[in-house]
């Protein structure tokens, strides 16, 4: 087979929705590097100004630009891997050209090194293979389940599999029986809220669009997942695609919407095949389309890729990148529900969200609000990883209580070992340490300790780590991923990460501190996205929890 | 777009305890700055899309958990609004001790750009100079790219876009953009190349909108060990019949620079390469000063201007006694205004009966 031509690469994607990521890919995919002639012809063939474009590219770190790195392996050193392999893989992989990549999102079987756009995992450099991404462990409690109920059952990934499980279910009632406003009731009355960091009400969120008067609308599918130690969307995205699908027209139905987008991670190729195979399934069977369910309902989705770019994942950012534009979050008011994709009213929902706004739909909203403990609805799934015995998705009732996770579920920490912190909504939320942990997994308990659960990714150090280093580690993140828009996180996350590292800032412990709790106080109050306002909780609960450890870092 | 006073009826909000009234559309920012209530910016360039990048220009509505970016804000109906608590003046101190932090140095040769010296002001106004949040600096100058009007001085830049912006929104060239990200942004062109190589136009407006000085005017800047006050006189750009307006920027009697007046009614702050780069003419050795009339001898003389128009009157008769009076062509120059255009055409239409005319004109 020939490779196809630069205006053939163009002509497949020219009249799509949102075709710069897929056509950057193509090129990509086709000659391993994005060349100055293949940014010309995309410049050209979309009409892009070409310094524009050139700008566009250098923000997403996927997409290489040297021909003699055509398939250099990325290795990840995120907060888990760093102490799993990582940096030993790296190491062993640099006559290949390898450089290190933040967490790719596989913190429960370290370590994934991508290759050639495929995805493969070991703790060793010769023990890489490729395998499928790990399904949740067996429900460890006696609490059901709600969007990883039928996760596990065989087949699941596949269209006759899922509906033999009660897959469109829901879809069928809907469009059978129900109203988009009794979808929206449902949804608003039983208290689902978003499952992506923000813990928006998502009925509330499907109303806006609802009554938003301009078309057409999007529903956008948040799969970006780049969170430092969240998973929970690559398990869903690889074991229940479906169940996205099917949530993505859910809402869509609720809300008028006739086309859809899923964003998808570039570091989830494996979620990627099977993604472009779900829409397929449901595609060919009527559940997606042009009629659905032989109504007049029509919804078309799309699948994207990101290409490396954690900011990506907020939703002003999310929609620039699908239309092409620089990646930078967009000023709030006015918000996606009314100026979303192409300044349209857009739905934009997490992965999990979606899974979970299925089966309340298909089990009602008694159901639904039960699931949850002392008087919270629903429940979470809890990214858990790090210095743990068994590390994974755990789907927890809303409230269950932090330890009941760590110690009865998880199996606590390694022999002889101790839990010294966890951080919260991924890194996003900071650390949680001492007798902080007494704490009940809910977003009005976390935030009553100054951190927030967020997209629920928990990672565990034990007392063999030195936290300063951890801290480091996430600082970094937050500089590496900051896209640069505002002054306070572009500048505050660097200068946090440089003291931290002991590479600049005062001697003196008393200046030190007041200068990273200036950086922090100014960063919280005023960045211009939830990046910004997040990373400074990282030196905050440093010194909360570890004043002892700060001190010695400075003195030395 | 700032209200007049008749649209000033519609709504009434609280700013800093008065209640003042705003149109439906207006920012916070906006209704500050008509009722003269100062709020410090860095990103903002009025006639660009507000960018929210500062955060210079946070401030306090009532019912709200963070300060808001007045500049991307719009008032509403009943907005409690405060523009300057000591919380929101800690945020600026600090804000602009972090950009301080990131610069080689913050005074600069107001030679350098219009809006040069605005990261200086607040500096020293908030009096954030004590050198805290010491670490690396960002942006890297480029020496190499030797073009001889655009210094291109990234040490100095913050980051603030206005560059980017302003040539996009503006000068609608989208010649240079914002790469990497985080720490590490830096403004370029295309493959990191030279402006020449690029879609840049020279118009000099990025320079003109820099708050730092790190885009700045080299022509300008030869001037800059010149002693004496620079001195603004506002005129009208001679080059074409746009009429932009501009300041000459003068030392003595030495023309060192020119800038785009903000307020200029055709221009509102652009310029093309002509007008803000191309006036060394003004003070050039050769420049002619008399009408020049050649000699028997084959050389030019210096002559007065009735000596020096007989003689074109003549030559142009006698090609048209010995030619016919086709044989005479005029073109008026792009730089004269339509009177003057319009007094060439009539010259060759109903003075020399002919219709070759043109202009130079080809833009
Ligand atoms: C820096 C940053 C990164 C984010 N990344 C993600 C992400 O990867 N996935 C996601 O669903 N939401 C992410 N969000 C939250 C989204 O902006 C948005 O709130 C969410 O997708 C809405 O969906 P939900 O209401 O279903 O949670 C991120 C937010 C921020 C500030
Ligand atoms: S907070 Fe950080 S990531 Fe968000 S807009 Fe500002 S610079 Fe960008
Ligand atoms: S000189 Fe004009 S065209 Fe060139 S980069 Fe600056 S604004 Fe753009
Ligand atoms: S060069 Fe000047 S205008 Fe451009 S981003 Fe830097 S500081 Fe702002
Ligand atoms: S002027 Fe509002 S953020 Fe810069």
């Amino acid at each position: 087979m020939t490779s196809p031509t630069d205006q053939e690469l163009i002509e497949r994607w020219r009249h799509e929705p949102a075709p710069l990521l897929p056509l950057l890919h193509a090129f990509h995919d086709r000659d391993g590097y994005l060349s100055d002639e293949a940014l010309r012809a995309v410049a050209r063939g979309l009409k892009i100004p070409l310094a524009e474009l050139f700008g566009d590219v250098t923000f997403y770190h996927h997409f290489e630009r040297d021909p003699s790195r055509t398939n250099a392996p990325r290795v990840c050193t995120g907060p888990v891997c760093r102490y799993q392999g990582g940096p030993e893989i790296l190491a062993a992989l640099e006559k290949d050209g390898a450089t290190p990549m933040p967490c790719a999102g596989r913190c429960d079987d370290p370590v994934p090194v991508l290759r050639g756009g495929h995805a493969l995992a070991g703790t060793a450099a010769d023990s890489l293979r490729a395998h499928l991404s790990p399904l949740p462990p067996p429900n460890p409690g006696s609490h059901e389940e709600c969007v990883f109920s039928a996760i596990r059952e065989p087949g699941r990934a596949r269209l006759d599999g899922y509906r033999r499980t009660g897959g469109y279910e829901a879809l069928t009632k809907a469009v059978t029986e129900l109203q988009p406003a009794d979808l929206i009731h449902l949804v608003t009355e039983n208290g689902l809220a978003g499952r992506g960091g923000a813990g928006f009400p998502t009925g509330t969120k499907w109303q806006a669009v609802a009554d938003a008067a301009a078309h057409p609308k999007t529903v956008v599918c948040n799969a970006d997942e780049g969170e430092p130690g969240c998973f929970k969307d690559r398990a869903i995205l690889c074991h229940d695609p479906h169940a996205v699908l099917e949530g993505m027209t859910l809402a869509a139905y609720a809300t008028g919407a006739t086309r859809g987008f899923v964003y998808l991670r570039y570091e989830y190729p494996e979620a990627f095949r099977v993604l472009q195979h779900a829409i397929h399934e449901a595609e060919q069977a009527g559940l997606l389309g042009g009629s659905i369910l032989g109504t007049d309902f029509a919804f078309h989705v799309h699948l994207r890729r990101g290409a490396g770019a954690y900011i990506c994942g907020e939703e002003g950012s999310l929609l620039n990148s699908l239309e092409g534009k620089h990646p930078f979050p967009r000023n709030r008011p006015p918000f996606p529900v009314t100026h979303g994709y192409e300044n349209l009213p857009t739905v934009v929902n997490n992965v999990e969200t979606l899974a979970a706004a299925v089966q309340l739909i298909r089990r009602g909203g008694k159901w639904y609000r039960n699931l949850g403990m002392n008087g919270h609805a629903g429940t979470k799934v809890i990214s858990l990883s790090g210095d743990i015995r068994r590390p994974g998705n755990y789907e927890v009732p809303i409230g269950l209580p932090l330890k009941t996770l760590l110690y009865e579920w998880a199996g606590g920490p390694f022999e002889g070992r101790e839990i010294q912190a966890v951080t919260m909504a991924g890194l996003s939320g900071g650390f949680l340490a001492a007798d902080d942990l007494e704490v009940t997994l809910d977003e009005p308990g976390i935030r009553a300790k100054g951190s927030f659960l967020g997209a629920g990714g928990i990672m565990v150090f034990d007392s063999t780590r030195d936290m300063i280093a951890v801290a480091h580690e996430a600082m970094s993140f937050f500089a590496h991923e900051s896209c640069g828009k505002c002054f306070p996180c572009r500048i505050g996350t660097q200068r946090l990460t440089e003291r931290l590292a002991g590479e600049a800032g005062p001697t003196e412990l008393s200046a030190w501190i007041d200068e990273v709790s200036d950086l922090g106080e100014t960063m919280k109050a005023v960045s211009a996205c939830g990046l910004g306002l997040a990373a400074p909780l990282i030196t905050e609960s440093l010194l909360k929890y570890f004043p002892e450890r700060v001190a010695q870092h400075v003195q030395a | 777009m700032i209200a007049t006073e008749k649209d000033l009826k519609t709504h009434t909000m609280m700013l800093d305890g008065e209640a003042v009234s705003f149109t439906e559309g207006e920012t916070i920012y906006e209704v500050a700055q008509r009722v003269k209530t100062d709020i410090p910016t860095l990103c903002y360039d009025q006639r660009l899309e507000a960018f929210g990048g500062c955060r210079l220009c946070v401030v306090e509505v009532e019912g709200q958990r963070l300060p808001v970016a007045s500049c991307t804000t719009k008032a509403t109906p009943g907005m409690v609004v405060r523009t300057s608590t000591a919380t929101l003046e800690k945020h600026r101190k600090t804000l602009l001790e972090m950009v301080a932090s990131e610069n080689r140095e913050i005074d600069v040769d107001p030679l350098r750009g219009y809006a040069a010296q605005e990261l200086a002001t607040l500096v020293d106004r908030y009096d954030a100079r004590g050198g805290r949040f010491r670490g690396k600096r960002s942006g890297a100058t480029r020496e190499d790219d030797d073009n001889p009007f655009i210094l291109r001085d990234y040490d100095l830049c913050i980051s603030c876009y206005r560059c980017v912006r302003v040539c996009a929104e503006q000068e609608g060239d989208h010649a240079i953009s914002v790469m990497n990200r985080g720490f590490e942004t830096q403004i370029t062109v295309e493959f990191e190349g030279l402006l020449k190589d690029s879609a840049c136009t020279f118009c000099g407006q990025c320079v003109q909108t820099c708050p730092t000085g790190a885009l700045a005017d080299k022509k300008a800047l030869r001037f800059a060990e010149l002693p004496g006050a620079i001195e603004k006189t506002r005129t009208i750009c001679a080059y074409c019949g746009v009429g932009c307006s501009v300041d000459v920027l003068t030392k003595g009697d030495t023309m060192v620079g020119i800038q785009p007046a903000m307020d200029g009614p055709a221009n509102h702050g652009a310029l093309c390469v002509k007008g803000q780069f191309a006036y060394d003419f003004v003070q050039h050795p050769d420049r002619l000063k008399t009408p020049l009339v050649r000699g028997d001898d084959g050389k030019l003389h210096e002559a007065d201007w009735d000596t020096a128009l007989d003689r074109a009157a003549e030559g142009l008769r006698r090609v048209v006694d010995q030619h016919g009076r086709h044989a005479v062509y005029a073109v008026a120059s792009g730089r004269a205004p339509s009177e003057a255009a319009y007094a060439v055409q009539k010259l060759m239409r109903a003075g020399w009966g002919t219709n070759h005319i043109d202009n130079c004109s080809r833009a």
